[in-house]
């Protein structure tokens, strides 16, 4: 095509030129992949520290002192849902003990289930920090933060006196941390039986069906679904109960669009002057062209391709300079690691060649416009 | 003489009617300016630059317009060539009022049927000579490849440029661009070929060189030519001289000077 092959040799002829304004793009992709890819991974490492060893979505009696019954229907609807992370549905108990080490005493939520349950909500065997991981008869596992301050260590011994005058003497196999000082300091782990027997309910009753999903944003539909099929219970959700921390992930998500949005206006702006004042340069050309029989259209399509030209080129070496960036940044000892989502690297060089070719409008209407006659006429 | 040139192009302008209007001419009317007129800015500001003029050309015939200095003579050739629209009056191509079409249609007419020739020889400095003289028919997009290539290397043969198709049009002397400009004009084998001052740039070698050109392509292509010169001498070696004089045609003649080998 006539179009693209003058457009490659404008283009070419003015290599400076051409290539300035692709690193302009490509600084501005690069910047637009960085700062969002930023905000992303913050998000997800926040939400991941919130919710991440935590239940998404609980299922709970609607008077908080009965048992939820997890009878056969409700393993039917929780374990069908596909939007359920596998391996994450934790049946739990739990009961409030005394610990006294005879100077000192703290109240401690005693979480009881089954080890394998609960590692799929709480990940207790990847974060145990000393001892191992074990919840059998008469086992504990105390938080890092209890620990410190009571002195104890793996392999000690602990005395709990348990609601209803019952007492205990557990041992500590493992010592847990799931990145929140307050969880570490009030809650323990222990088998299912411990708060079973203290309540004095029966194998398929609990406190809570806990659940984890493969999409945290999807808590409120999950929610609201098995609300409408599972009568007479309360089903809660992360989303509910965050509602403060919702507000500051939309607000941060709120200003990261702000900023790309700003630098692609910028990027845009960048580009629409070059081309124009590349539109000017070429001129003459345009006008020799037109009084040759080129087209009005066929003389916009030039400007068309050089921008498409130059808004691939600039978003691609964008992509390559925002790899380079986030090398250089994971050399920084940041408190999270920046992973960059395929998909929004993707639309991000996408809407680099959309702004180059939109930035492209005012020269395609001023060549379009040009008339032959201005060019030979004034020489 | 060998056979007329073809007459009107298709494309665009088909279903354009187009009257019969041969005249006097042995191979047919290829051009009819009907009162042309241009004036340039309004109220009192407005100048009349050409005031109704009024002639035909034939296929093939070889003239020239000549006038002083701001005549009207190079206004007459834009509008001729539909680069310029007239205030009033139209120029007929093979019957075809140039008024009526589109600009699409303007931009084909142009490109198929006529060629230009400037003072200056507005050469393409991206472009190698090739892909220079090549360029009407690119534009046209109309030939294959391989026939674009051998026209445009017998065009450049034909003006004594050969072996040059692959150097830039800006690593050549003044008198091969202004050579490349005319092998360009003749790409697309145009009706007619206007030129503005020529050789207005050119030493007395190349001028003659140009003007031998002119008369032998004439001969050999049948294109018509209509050269627009301020230099009397210059008019006298085509055979019909048209005289604007304050945007009037004020003298139509015939030349007496006829080359022994015509």
């Amino acid at each position: 095509m006539l179009s693209l092959r003058v457009a490659w040799r404008f283009l070419r002829s003015s290599a400076g030129q051409s290539a300035l304004i692709a690193c302009g793009i490509a600084v501005g992709i690069a910047t637009q992949i960085f700062v969002g890819s930023i905000i992303i991974s913050l998000q997800a490492n926040l939400l991941d520290t919130t919710i991440g060893s935590a239940p998404q979505v609980s299922i709970e009696a609607i008077k908080e002192s009965d048992p939820v019954r997890f009878t056969p229907a409700m393993k039917d609807v929780v374990y069908n849902d596909p939007r359920i992370k596998p391996g994450t549905v934790a049946p739990v108990r739990s009961v409030p003990a005394l610990f006294s080490n005879g100077t000192d005493s703290a109240t401690l939520g005693l979480i009881g289930g089954e080890l394998k349950e609960l590692d799929g909500i709480y990940k207790i065997s990847d974060k145990t920090l000393s001892g191992k991981a074990s919840l059998g008869n008469g086992e504990i596992m105390v938080g890092k933060e209890f620990a410190e301050k009571y002195g104890v260590s793996a392999g000690d011994s602990i005395a709990l006196a348990l609601t209803g005058g019952q007492s205990g003497t557990f041992t500590v196999t493992g010592i847990f941390d799931l990145g929140s000082s307050q969880f570490n300091g009030r809650q323990a782990f222990v088998s299912g039986k411990v708060p079973q027997n203290v309540l004095g309910w029966a194998n398929d009753e609990f406190q809570a069906i806990d659940v984890q999903l493969i999409q945290p944003y999807d808590s409120k539909d999950v929610a609201s679904s098995w609300s409408s099929r599972l009568p007479g219970v309360s089903v809660v959700e992360w989303q509910g109960q965050n509602a403060s921390l919702l507000a500051g992930l939309v607000a941060q998500s709120a200003s990261s669009y702000m900023i790309q949005g700003f630098v692609l206006v910028a990027v845009a702006l960048g580009i629409a002057s070059t081309l124009a004042i590349a539109a000017v340069q070429k001129t003459r050309q345009i006008g020799i062209l037109k009084a040759m029989g080129l087209e009005d259209k066929a003389a916009g399509r030039i400007f068309l391709f050089q921008a498409a030209m130059l808004g691939v080129a600039g978003s691609a070496l964008g992509v390559l300079l925002s790899f380079a960036i986030l090398a250089l940044f994971s050399l920084s000892p940041a408190p999270f690691t920046i992973s960059m989502d395929p998909t929004f690297v993707a639309v991000s060089a996408a809407i680099g060649i959309v702004v180059a070719l939109l930035s492209s409008i005012i020269p395609i209407r001023a060549t379009s416009k040009l008339d032959p006659i201005e060019v030979i006429q004034n020489g | 003489m060998a056979d007329a040139p073809e007459t009107a192009p298709g494309g665009a302008l088909d279903g354009v009617s187009a009257s019969d209007d041969s005249g006097t001419c042995d191979f047919g009317m290829l051009l009819a300016a009907k009162n042309l007129a241009k004036t340039y800015g309004e109220g009192e500001a407005a100048t009349q630059a050409l005031r109704g003029v009024t002639f035909d050309l034939c296929n093939g015939e070889f003239a020239s317009i000549i006038g002083q200095s701001g005549s009207g003579k190079s206004t007459l050739l834009n509008l001729l060539g539909l680069l310029d629209t007239p205030t009033a009056g139209t120029a007929l191509y093979h019957g075809i009022d140039s008024a009526t079409i589109t600009k699409p249609a303007r931009a084909i007419m142009r490109n198929e049927m006529i060629g230009f020739v400037f003072q200056f020889h507005y050469l393409l400095p991206e472009f190698s000579v090739y892909e220079n003289v090549a360029m009407p028919a690119l534009i046209a997009g109309k030939l294959p490849t391989e026939e674009i290539r051998s026209r445009a290397e017998e065009t450049l043969g034909m003006l004594g440029l050969d072996g040059m198709s692959g150097k830039n049009a800006n690593a050549l002397s003044g008198g091969q661009k202004q050579r490349v400009a005319i092998a360009r004009a003749l790409m697309n084998r145009p009706a007619i070929l206007l030129a503005d001052e020529p050789t207005g740039n050119l030493d007395t070698t190349n001028t003659n060189l140009v003007y031998d050109l002119f008369r032998e392509i004439s001969r050999e292509t049948h294109t018509a030519f209509l050269i627009v010169t301020h230099d009397r001498s210059i008019a006298e070696r085509t055979d019909r001289i048209l005289e604007i004089t304050d945007g009037n045609l004020v003298a139509d003649v015939r030349n007496s000077y006829l080359p022994e080998d015509r």
